[in-house]
C-alpha cells in the first residue's frame, strides 16, 4: 500500500484531528471515523473502546463490501474478540504494541477465532492483511483499532503499520474526548431530569436576566401553565404577576429579591416573601434563594434561583401564632370589649383587611370592636343571620363566624373581610375564624363568672376581716391587710382583735393555700379562736381549743398564728404573746426593736404541742407589731425582706399607726414585681391617754417568760 | 429544680432555688413519686436558698405521713435563712426530723 500518496495519508490525519475536538456525540464520532479509515486505507475496520477496568466494548464495525456490507458489518458489531488469542486484538491490547499480519493464514484465523461459525466470518471478510492497533490517548489504552484489506487487492507492509500507529494517536484522542463528552452531557441529562421533578420550583437565569431554564414546579407555583410561559418572560414581567410583600407587609420590587441581588454577584440571604395573585388574589408564601454561578475567569454565568413553597406551613404558623396571641388577650383581662378590640386588631392584616365583631345586646346588636386597615364596611346583616342560625357565612372576600361556645345560642358575631389588599381567603381560613370566634366567646363568658366569682369572692374576704378595729381601752391599734390577688383569690390571712374576759385578744394567723378551701378554714380558725378566747379568756387554752377542732378536720390543716392577750392592771400594761408556727412578733421600744415570743409548733399539726406565752411589760408608747410571713416574705430585688430589715423598719415607729405606714412603705419601695402572697399587719400601742383602763391580774397558763424592754 | 435518686428501698429528693407558693407543688409532687415503696425518704435541703411556710406544711405533711405508713422521713438542713424557718415552727436544729443525706443507704 506504499503507493497510496502521502498528501492522501495526511489529509486522513487531519480530518481525524478535526474529530478530535469532543463537540460530536459518540456515535458520531466513531461513524466517523470509520468512514475516514474505510475505504481510504482499510476494507475492514472495527472500533472499540476500552474501560478502565479492562472490558472491551464494540463502538463500530464497516466493511467496504457493496454486497454482504449490512450483513458483514452488523456480525462484526457483535463480535466479541477472544480474549486469550496469541494473536490479533486483544494480543495487542495487552502488549500495548500494534500487529501487523501481512498475509493473513486460515491457521491465523483459527486462532483468532472463537468458533467455528466466528472463523467463518472472519473468512468471509476475505483479508490478506491486517493491522491490529492500541488506542491510547492521556497515558491510557482507551480503544483499539482493527484494520483489514483484502477485497481492494491491497495489503499492509511496515510502512502501514507506522502509519496506522500515527493514525491512532488522533483516533484515540477523538474518541476518549467523545467518551468524555458523553459523561457530562449524561451528567446534564440527569441533572436536568432531577431539576425538573423537583418540588422546589427552580429557575435558572443568564447574567442578562434571560430566563434559560425552569421546571413545572415553578409554572406551579407562579400559577402560569406551563415552563414555556416562564421561560418566555422577564422577570419583571414575572414580578408584575403579584404584589409581593416581606414578612413584615412591606412591598417589595424586583430589586429587593435574592435572584436580583445574586445578578450583582452578591451571595443572598434567603428571602420569605409573601405572593399575592394580582389576577385571582390567591395568596403564597414563598422561601426565594439565588446563587450566583460564575465562569472559570470569574465572570457572573447564571442565577440560580429556588424557590420553596412555604403557604402551608406558613398559614398553619401564622394562624397557631394569631389564636396564642388572641388567646393571651383574651385572657389577660376582664374587660372583654377592650380585649375583642385587641383581638380584631390583630386578625388586620394578617388574616383580612378588616375585623369587626358584634355583640347581642337585649334585642339589638352592639359594634364592639372594629379594625381595618382600609375603608369602613358594614356587616350587620351577614352578622345578624349568622347569630340568628349559628351558622358561618363564607366568600372569596367575607367570613363571618359566630361567637358561640359549643351547642348554645351565639352570643355576637366575628366578621372578617379582604379589601384593599385585593387578598382572597384561603382553606383554612375558615376554621381559624371559627377557632377565633369560638374561644372570644369562651372569654367573654368567662369574663361574666369572673366577674361574679370576684364579687362573692370579695364578700367573702371581707367577711373574714374585722370590719373596723375595735377601740381597746389604754391601747391604741392599727392594722393592715394586702391581698395578693386582685381578683379572685380569697387569701389564708386573718386578723382579728376582741374582748375576753380580763382583758382584749389580738390575733394574727395565717391558713395553708388560696381559694375557696382555705377561705373556709380561715372562717373556722378565726369564729372558733374567737369564741373559745371569749369562753376561756387565755390565749393558750383558746389555741389548744382551736388545735383540737383542726385535728378533727379530715384533712391535715396547718395554721400558724401570733396571738396576745392585753391586759392592764393598776395603770401597768402587759401582753401575754404565744406563738404557734408563727415568726416573732417585735416589741418596739424606746427607740429599738426586739424579736418576742417563743417558737413552737403549727396548730393543727399535733395532738399536744407546747405552747408557751410570753409576758410583755408595755409601757406607755411601746408597741407590739404582728405581722403574717407576706412581710418577710416579700421578694425584693435581690432577696426576701426579711426579719432584719422588719426589725430595722420598726425601731423608730412612733406609735401603732406609724409602725403600720412604716412597713407599709419599705415593702412598697423594696417590693419587686407583683405580691404573691397575703400580708397582714397589726399595730398595738399602749396608750394610757386613752379610755380608762379595765380588766384584772392575769389568769389561767402561767406565762413562763417575761421581758420588758430593758 | 429538683432530682430525685433511689437506692434500694431509700429515695432522696434534693430541692434547688425556693419553696414557695409558685414551687412547692412541684417538690410536693416529686415526694409523691419518690415515697412509693421505699422505708427511708429524705428531703435534702443544703441547695435551697429560701423557703417559706409552704415548704414547712410540706415537710410536716410528710412527716405525719411517714408515721402513718411506717416509713422513715429525714430531711437534710438547709441554709440558715431555711433553718430559721424550722426553728419558728418548733423543729430547734436538733430535732430528730433532721439527718444526713447517706441515712437512706446507711440506716435503709
Amino acid at each position: 500500500m506504499s503507493t497510496r500518496p502521502a498528501a492522501d495519508r495526511f489529509a486522513l490525519l487531519a480530518a481525524a484531528g478535526e474529530v478530535a475536538d469532543g463537540t460530536l456525540l459518540l456515535e458520531t464520532t466513531v461513524a466517523r471515523l470509520l468512514g475516514l479509515v474505510v475505504p481510504a486505507f482499510a476494507d475492514v475496520a472495527t472500533l472499540d473502546s476500552i474501560s478502565p477496568d479492562g472490558e472491551l466494548r464494540r463502538l463500530g464495525s464497516r466493511v467496504d463490501a457493496p454486497r454482504r456490507r449490512e450483513e458483514l458489518e452488523a456480525a462484526l458489531l457483535r463480535r466479541r474478540p477472544l480474549p486469550d488469542a496469541p494473536v490479533g486484538l486483544p494480543r495487542a491490547i495487552v502488549s500495548a504494541q500494534s500487529q501487523l499480519l501481512p498475509n493473513v493464514s486460515d491457521e491465523e484465523l483459527r486462532m483468532i477465532a472463537s468458533s467455528q461459525e466466528d472463523f467463518e466470518l472472519l473468512r468471509a471478510l476475505e483479508l490478506r492483511s491486517a493491522l491490529f492497533v492500541p488506542l491510547r490517548a492521556r497515558g491510557r489504552t482507551v480503544g483499539a483499532l482493527a484494520l483489514g484489506v483484502g477485497t481492494s487487492g491491497r495489503s499492509y507492509d511496515e510502512d502501514d503499520l507506522r502509519y496506522a500507529e500515527i493514525l491512532s494517536g488522533h483516533l484515540a484522542l477523538a474518541l476518549d474526548n467523545a467518551t468524555l463528552a458523553q459523561t457530562v452531557t449524561g451528567l446534564e441529562r440527569r441533572l436536568e431530569a432531577t431539576l425538573t421533578n423537583l418540588a422546589e420550583a427552580v429557575i435558572v437565569r443568564e447574567a442578562d436576566g434571560e430566563i434559560v431554564f425552569a421546571n413545572s414546579a415553578a409554572a406551579r407555583l407562579l400559577n402560569l401553565g406551563s415552563v414555556r410561559d416562564v421561560t418566555a418572560a422577564t422577570p419583571q414581567e414575572l414580578m408584575d404577576l403579584y404584589h409581593v410583600f416581606d414578612e413584615a407587609g412591606g412591598s417589595l420590587t424586583l430589586a429587593d429579591l435574592p435572584s436580583s441581588r445574586a445578578a450583582l454577584g452578591e451571595d443572598p440571604e434567603p428571602l420569605l416573601v409573601r405572593n399575592v395573585d394580582r389576577a385571582t388574589g390567591a395568596e403564597r408564601w414563598l422561601l426565594h434563594k439565588a446563587t450566583p454561578l460564575f465562569d472559570a475567569d470569574g465572570s457572573l454565568s447564571l442565577i440560580v434561583s429556588v424557590v420553596e413553597d412555604l403557604t402551608e406551613v406558613k398559614r398553619a404558623e401564622l394562624a397557631q401564632r394569631l389564636l396564642a396571641e388572641a388567646g393571651q388577650e383574651l385572657s389577660s383581662s376582664l374587660e372583654y370589649g377592650q380585649t375583642l378590640q385587641r383581638v380584631a386588631q390583630l386578625t388586620v392584616p394578617r388574616l383580612a383587611d378588616w375585623c369587626g365583631v358584634v355583640m347581642r345586646e337585649g334585642d339589638g346588636l352592639r359594634q364592639i370592636a372594629m379594625a381595618h386597615a382600609g375603608p369602613d364596611r358594614e356587616f350587620e346583616t351577614a352578622a345578624a343571620e349568622v347569630i340568628r342560625t349559628g351558622r358561618a357565612q363564607l366568600t372569596a372576600e367575607v367570613i363571618v363566624v359566630p361567637l358561640a361556645i359549643a351547642d348554645q345560642p351565639p352570643i355576637g358575631a366575628l366578621s372578617l373581610a379582604m379589601a384593599e389588599s385585593g387578598r382572597t381567603f384561603a382553606d383554612g381560613d375558615l376554621a381559624l375564624a371559627a377557632e377565633l370566634g369560638r374561644r372570644a366567646a369562651i372569654a367573654v363568658e368567662n369574663a361574666r363568672l369572673y366577674t361574679e366569682r370576684s364579687e362573692i369572692a370579695m364578700t367573702l374576704q371581707q367577711s373574714l376581716l374585722p370590719p373596723d378595729l375595735p377601740e381597746i381601752p389604754g391601747f391604741r391599734l392599727a392594722g393592715m391587710y394586702r391581698a395578693a390577688g386582685e381578683h379572685n383569690d380569697v387569701g389564708g390571712d386573718f386578723y382579728d382583735a376582741f374582748e375576753v374576759p380580763g382583758g382584749w385578744m389580738v390575733i394574727v394567723g395565717d391558713v395553708a393555700g388560696r381559694g375557696a378551701e382555705a377561705a373556709a378554714l380561715t372562717s373556722l380558725s378565726r369564729y372558733t379562736f374567737r369564741t373559745a378566747g371569749k369562753l376561756v379568756g387565755d390565749p393558750i387554752a383558746a389555741l389548744e381549743q382551736l388545735n383540737g377542732a383542726l385535728r378533727e378536720l379530715p384533712r391535715l390543716s396547718l395554721v400558724s398564728v401570733c396571738c396576745v392577750m392585753l391586759r392592764v392592771a393598776g395603770g401597768d400594761a402587759s401582753a401575754d404573746l404565744v406563738l404557734a408556727g408563727h415568726p416573732p412578733a417585735y416589741h418596739v421600744c424606746r427607740g429599738s426593736s426586739h424579736a418576742v415570743g417563743v417558737f413552737a409548733p403549727f396548730l393543727g399539726a399535733y395532738e399536744r404541742a407546747g405552747w408557751e406565752a410570753t409576758t410583755i411589760k408595755l409601757e406607755p408608747g411601746d408597741q407590739l407589731v404582728l405581722y403574717t410571713d407576706g412581710v418577710i416574705d416579700t421578694v425584693g430585688q435581690a432577696e426576701r425582706f426579711g426579719e432584719e430589715r422588719l426589725a430595722q423598719t420598726l425601731r423608730d415607729a412612733s406609735g401603732a399607726t406609724d409602725a403600720v405606714r412604716r412597713i407599709e412603705h419599705a415593702l412598697v419601695s423594696f417590693a419587686h414585681g407583683s405580691q404573691v402572697d397575703d400580708t397582714a399587719v397589726i399595730a398595738v400601742e399602749r396608750w394610757p391617754g386613752g379610755p380608762a383602763a379595765g380588766g384584772s391580774p392575769a389568769r389561767g397558763a402561767p406565762a413562763r417568760s417575761t421581758t420588758t424592754c430593758t | 429544680m429538683l432530682e430525685t435518686r433511689r437506692g434500694r428501698d431509700d429515695a432522696v429528693v434534693s430541692v434547688q432555688g425556693d419553696i414557695d407558693l409558685t414551687t412547692f407543688g412541684a417538690v410536693q409532687s416529686a415526694l409523691d413519686a419518690a415515697r412509693v415503696g421505699v422505708t427511708v425518704l429524705v428531703l435534702d435541703l443544703r441547695a435551697v436558698e429560701f423557703m417559706d411556710t409552704s415548704g414547712l406544711r410540706l415537710v410536716i405533711t410528710e412527716q405525719q405521713r411517714a408515721a402513718a405508713n411506717g416509713y422513715r422521713f429525714v430531711v437534710v438542713r438547709g441554709s440558715g435563712k431555711v433553718q430559721r424557718l424550722f426553728e419558728i415552727a418548733g423543729f430547734p436544729g436538733g430535732d430528730p426530723l433532721f439527718g444526713d443525706v447517706s441515712t437512706g443507704t446507711a440506716g435503709g
